[in-house]
């Protein structure tokens, strides 16, 4: 399957938008470069993860992440990382999109938040993506993917703090917090609320502090380079700054 | 992270441009090779204070290369390691991708037998302890910004009806050259025409490959890469940097389709791919 490139100027366009609804795009030809990215196959996936419950997200993000590892990340980085294929890519899935995402319908800025959204760490395919190729290079177990993965879901709140942070942009640490969380059990308490500390802004969480102080002290601790065991008890240290960490220090 | 810029740490740290050690330099030098599959970084790198290197050889501090382009790669390094080989599916150089050596602790080091320090250290040095896992020093910062090697700018098109056959195919100074009788034959009218002229490109290839060797081999059936001088021939030269550029070492009138497969960008499977899917949607 050949994917055509963009040309520049798509972005924030209402003819684009409208030729986007009433299926024009892909006989306008002003819209594209001469640029083309090949792909085996490019089955449909969950690229917007904003709605529905708890369970239903997970279940979505899960989804992405596994059609993300077998179809598209063999591609080079160059390409699974730039956001110009990815709107590409989109463009082209039209019917799936309105099924799955009505609001586009709606005005441009749906259509600019789920479909043209910017790529960083606020983008879930972004998030998908970095996610899947850590743990895919680093685990090859698949029941132990499949637990890497789920963890990732469940933590979303710290691993979203550790992507926008570039230092931490790094599958080795990714990997050692998601199992110090896992051994210690320590979902919960790291994206509860901190309490008690006025100092600190209104909505702040355990899980992305401990993250900030990580960077606080790089590069005097070199966080994202150290093995798991060394890192475990610096980050209970940081814990130890914000939740009353005692209960958990004793179980190591 | 990488450091381009002088930051404050508060202890002293080996840099080419601080003045913590006294004239000290940590000098890394990478080269860039590529092939089909792979991107490989072959590095040096010259610590020339005697503190530092018995360090490393001791085992009480490693180096770390830090390979940063949209995110961070770290490698722990061997001390004899000179070279990391990264799959392109996981690393971009397209936008800018920056190297750094780092030197890391990897237990609490005492400054007191440092000599290369500054003489500014000189009175108090016998109290610095510098924690595990902190960083030691930093090298310049090498950057690569995207690939150079564009295969296809090695050929021209050129029209030409006067032409005694459909296309003919010849080799100029610098360019392959592609000739066509009528403007049909490029495909122009069809999307993707670049792609569907890629046989004649390959075509192209295996000639100015074939001459290659007659020019640069001794015995007109095999070339050394390693060995030979760069050519002189504009041409040849072109082809020359592009095969070392994709690690190929030795070209031969045996291996001639391989290593086409190993310097072109999957020619033949875009071509394939871009036929199908105009059969495919009925074009």
């Amino acid at each position: 399957m050949e994917i055509r490139l963009l040309e520049k100027g798509y972005k924030n366009n209402e003819q684009f938008y409208k030729d986007f609804l009433e299926d024009q795009l892909q006989v306008k030809e002003e819209y594209f470069s001469n640029e083309v990215v090949h792909l085996d196959k490019t089955p449909d996936f969950p690229i917007y993860i904003a709605q529905g419950s708890e369970t239903e997200r997970k279940e979505l993000f899960l989804e992405a992440i596994r059609i993300l590892t077998d179809y598209y990340l063999d591609t080079d980085r160059d390409i699974h990382l730039n956001e110009l294929f990815w709107h590409s890519l989109l463009v082209t899935k039209r019917e799936y999109l309105l099924e799955n995402y009505p609001k586009i319908n709606e005005g441009i800025n749906h259509f600019n938040n789920i479909v043209l959204k910017k790529f960083d760490w606020e983008n879930y395919i972004y998030k998908c993506v970095l996610g899947a190729q850590y743990i895919n290079d680093f685990v090859t177990d698949p029941e132990q993917r499949e637990r890497y993965y789920s963890l990732l879901v469940d933590n979303l709140d710290i691993y979203n703090y550790i992507i926008k942070y570039e230092i931490f942009r790094n599958d080795r640490f990714l990997i050692n917090i998601l199992d110090i969380i896992d051994e210690l059990d320590l979902s919960k308490i790291l994206k509860s609320k901190i309490k008690n500390r006025d100092d600190l802004g209104k909505d702040e969480r355990v899980g992305r502090r401990v993250i900030f102080e990580f960077n606080k002290s790089y590069p005097v601790i070199m966080s994202p380079m150290l093995e798991k065991d060394e890192l475990k008890p610096i980050f209970l240290k940081y814990l130890s700054y914000y939740y009353d960490s005692t209960e958990v220090l004793e179980e190591v | 992270m990488i450091y381009k810029k002088d930051a404050n740490f508060p202890y002293p740290v080996l840099t080419n441009t601080s003045n913590s050690y006294a004239s000290s330099q940590f000098i890394l030098d990478v080269e860039l090779h590529e092939n089909v599959h792979h991107y490989q970084f072959d590095f040096n790198y010259e610590i020339d204070s005697e503190f530092m290197n018995n360090l490393l050889k001791n085992r009480q501090a490693i180096p770390i290369l830090i390979i940063q382009s949209k995110d961070n790669k770290f490698f722990k390094l061997d001390l004899s390691q000179r070279s990391i080989k990264l799959l392109k599916s996981r690393i971009s150089i397209s936008s800018r991708t920056s190297i750094q050596l780092h030197i890391q602790s990897i237990e609490d080091i005492s400054f007191r037998r440092n000599e290369d320090l500054s003489i500014f250290y000189e009175k108090f040095k016998d109290e610095i302890v510098v924690p595990k896992h902190s960083i030691l020093g930093y090298s310049n910062v090498v950057m690569f910004e995207g690939s150079t090697t564009k295969p296809l700018e090695l050929f021209e098109k050129k029209l030409n009806p006067d032409l005694k056959s459909a296309i003919k195919i010849e080799l100029s100074h610098e360019t392959i050259v592609i000739q066509y009788r009528n403007e049909e034959f490029q495909f122009n009218n069809l999307p993707k025409s670049n792609t569907l002229n890629n046989p004649y490109v390959y075509t192209g290839m295996h000639m100015a490959l074939q001459r290659f060797i007659v020019n640069n081999g001794e015995d007109n059936e095999s070339v050394d890469l390693l060995e030979i001088d760069p050519p002189a021939n504009p041409l040849d030269l072109k082809l020359y940097h592009l095969m070392r550029k994709k690690m190929v070492e030795e070209l031969s009138i045996d291996t001639i389709d391989e290593v086409i497969y190993a310097i072109s960008d999957r020619m033949i499977e875009k071509y394939t791919s871009v036929v199908k899917g105009l059969i495919s949607s009925g074009n």
